[in-house]
């Protein structure tokens, strides 16, 4: 299978000394769904966020589609990979001074230099696909945080990207909001959608996943199939985790 | 009648002396000095002020010393201006006219100018001929037309990741905002020409114009950078996640932002900036107060000091008055919940 990430021994110490990672080595195959969990402070985030070079890296090599990134941190590398990967945060991060559509449109028009009724009416049909075509023409805080994350995820698939980093897409969101947002990332990986999704949502993770990533203290403690995981992880701290989840 | 016998009927009164003397007594010397203070002003405006020195000049109030024949172009531009201020301000406007509203703000500078100046098919007018309110509005308007975007400017650039570029604005901004207005205008005025050949003459005006703008936008950099200040870094995040450039960032993404926070303080520095053209008087352009003092030195209108200022305090009033106004319903016009509205109203 092609790999779409291949991070090898990935080291970053933040200042003030903190390891945030720590020899963290990690393949993500192509249309596969990844879920990482893990304690909170383990480096979950930071590690993703490696992926689209929002953190740069003190050590290792992270190839990202064929793109290299290393300590260096090259600019022009890391923006290659941007446009071709998208990325969905915990505290959804619309612009508020942007309509929704407006919001979808901006980086296929200005980025991607896409033909701007192509890309509208483009992001009216993801609108529908994620259920919430009524509200284009609305601004963020007129709307619930699933349907702001909901056109989240709309903006990230704007762009036609080739993977898909989630941190957290539903923590921030009211219980009963979680399902909406949930099946919408369902059927993106049912389409086939390369996803590293962190997240503590074991009911996702036993459908969708292909595979665990267990981490504790920037490393990489177990990495299993989510019914394996589940059931008999292996580690220690992973069972110790879990059972505090459930 | 009832009511007000039924409040002030004897009883309560001396209920209130016995109860509260203190509060009886300060309420009722508060209100005899009001009353008196009153008195006076009204019986000079009606027994004492003599108007004449402001009715028989509204002309120079207006233009200043601008050639008689051709007033009527400085006319028009003041007029244009308060039409659209009471069209802003008054209309509920849809579709064309509110597309168009920001483009003819933006057109009224240089319409002004060209018109005050001198272009094609107009005859030209040496700016040391202007004079009065035109003048005074064409100092604040060119001003804040530089200091604006010189102000974003280096408000970015105090951010910026090149450590020349941040420091060089930040001893700008920080130098500016520790010399007074009025030194920075006799530097303008005096100093300037000293360093220049003398065939290179900029007039007055120009350099006015210039000492008001490098003085406000060191300010207008001030009061940007709070607005910038208080966008969220995940904001940042999620524009850099979705490839978007440095540059592109900050005008699509963090000014948009930033300077709608920031509307309230940048009118107070305009309106700071239209009142601070009457520093200008001192260094003898003839300007709204510089016609006014120039009025006082007319044996005709001697000692008519009181009358003078009250009327050119009127005008002042009601033109920063109009601008705070205007900025208000600016203020409105960007506030998004207003806007979907708006654009409902249209799809609908
Ligand atoms: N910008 C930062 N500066 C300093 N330390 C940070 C920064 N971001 C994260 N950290 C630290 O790195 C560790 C990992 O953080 P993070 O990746 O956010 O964990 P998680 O997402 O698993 O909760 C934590 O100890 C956190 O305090
Ligand atoms: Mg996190």
């Amino acid at each position: 299978m092609k790999s779409v990430i291949k991070a090898k021994g990935v080291v970053k110490t933040f200042q003030g000394g903190k390891k945030a990672l720590d020899e963290v080595s990690l393949e993500v195959g192509k249309g596969e769904v990844t879920v990482i969990m893990g304690p909170s402070g383990s480096g979950k985030s930071t590690l993703i966020r490696t992926f689209n070079g929002l953190e740069s890296i003190d050590e290792g090599i992270i190839e990202v589609l064929g793109v290299e990134l290393d300590s260096y941190h090259d600019e022009r590398k890391v923006m290659r990979i941007r446009r071709r990967v998208g990325m969905v945060f915990q505290q959804f991060n619309l612009f508020p001074h942007l309509s929704i559509i407006d919001n979808i449109t901006i980086a296929p028009i200005k980025v991607q230099k896409r033909n701007k009724e192509e890309v509208a009416s483009k992001a009216f049909q993801l609108l529908a696909q994620m259920g919430i075509a009524e509200h284009a023409m609305k601004f963020p805080s007129q709307l619930s945080g699933g349907e702001q994350q909901r056109v989240a995820i709309a903006r990230a698939l704007a762009m036609e990207p080739e993977l898909i980093l989630f941190d957290e897409p539903t923590s921030a969101l009211d219980p009963e909001r979680v399902k909406e947002v949930l099946d919408a990332m369902k059927q993106l990986a049912n389409n086939g959608m390369t996803m590293v999704v962190v997240t503590h949502e074991i009911g996702f993770a036993r459908e969708v996943a292909d595979k665990v990533v267990f981490m504790d203290e920037g490393k990489i403690v177990e990495i299993s199939a989510p019914e394996d995981f589940f059931s008999h992880a292996q580690n220690e701290r992973s069972r110790r985790f879990l059972n505090q989840m459930m | 009648m009832k009511f007000i016998k039924k409040n002030l009927n004897l009883f309560s009164l001396k209920r209130w002396i016995r109860n509260k003397p203190v509060d009886f007594i300060v309420t009722m010397f508060l209100m005899l000095l009001i009353l008196w203070v009153a008195t006076l002003i009204v019986s000079w405006f009606i027994l004492e002020a003599n108007w004449n020195v402001v009715s028989d000049n509204l002309d120079l109030y207006a233009i200043g010393s601008y050639p008689a024949d051709q007033k009527w172009r400085p006319m028009i531009w003041m007029l244009s201006l308060s039409t659209l201020t009471i069209i802003t301000l008054t209309w509920r406007r849809k579709g064309i006219l509110q597309k168009s509203l920001p483009w003819i703000w933006i057109l009224m500078l240089p319409s002004g100018l060209v018109l005050m100046a001198g272009g094609p098919g107009l005859i030209p007018v040496a700016s040391h001929k202007w004079g009065g309110l035109a003048l005074t509005l064409i100092l604040a308007l060119s001003s804040a037309f530089i200091a604006m975007p010189l102000g974003i400017l280096l408000a970015l650039g105090r951010r910026s990741k090149l450590a020349i570029i941040k420091y060089s604005c930040g001893i700008y901004i920080d130098s500016m905002r520790s010399v007074p207005l009025i030194a920075i205008l006799f530097f303008g005025q005096l100093l300037i020409p000293l360093f220049l050949p003398v065939e290179f003459d900029i007039n007055r005006v120009v350099r006015a114009i210039l000492a008001f703008a490098v003085f406000a936008a060191a300010y207008v950099a001030e009061d940007v950078r709070g607005g910038l200040q208080a966008i969220p870094k995940t904001q940042v995040e999620a524009a850099e996640a979705l490839g978007l450039n440095p540059k592109q960032i900050a005008i699509l993404i963090m000014l948009p932002q930033a300077l709608r926070t920031a509307i309230p303080a940048l009118t107070n520095q305009a309106i700071g900036l239209l009142q601070n053209t009457s520093l200008m008087a001192i260094l003898g352009l003839v300007e709204l107060l510089g016609i006014s003092r120039s009025l006082l030195a007319n044996p005709n209108f001697m000692g008519r000091y009181l009358e003078v200022y009250v009327w050119i305090a009127a005008v002042y009033w009601l033109i920063c008055t109009s601008m705070a106004l205007l900025a208000r319903r600016l203020e409105q016009e960007l506030d998004p919940n207003i806007l979907t509205i708006k654009s409902n109203e249209i799809s609908n």
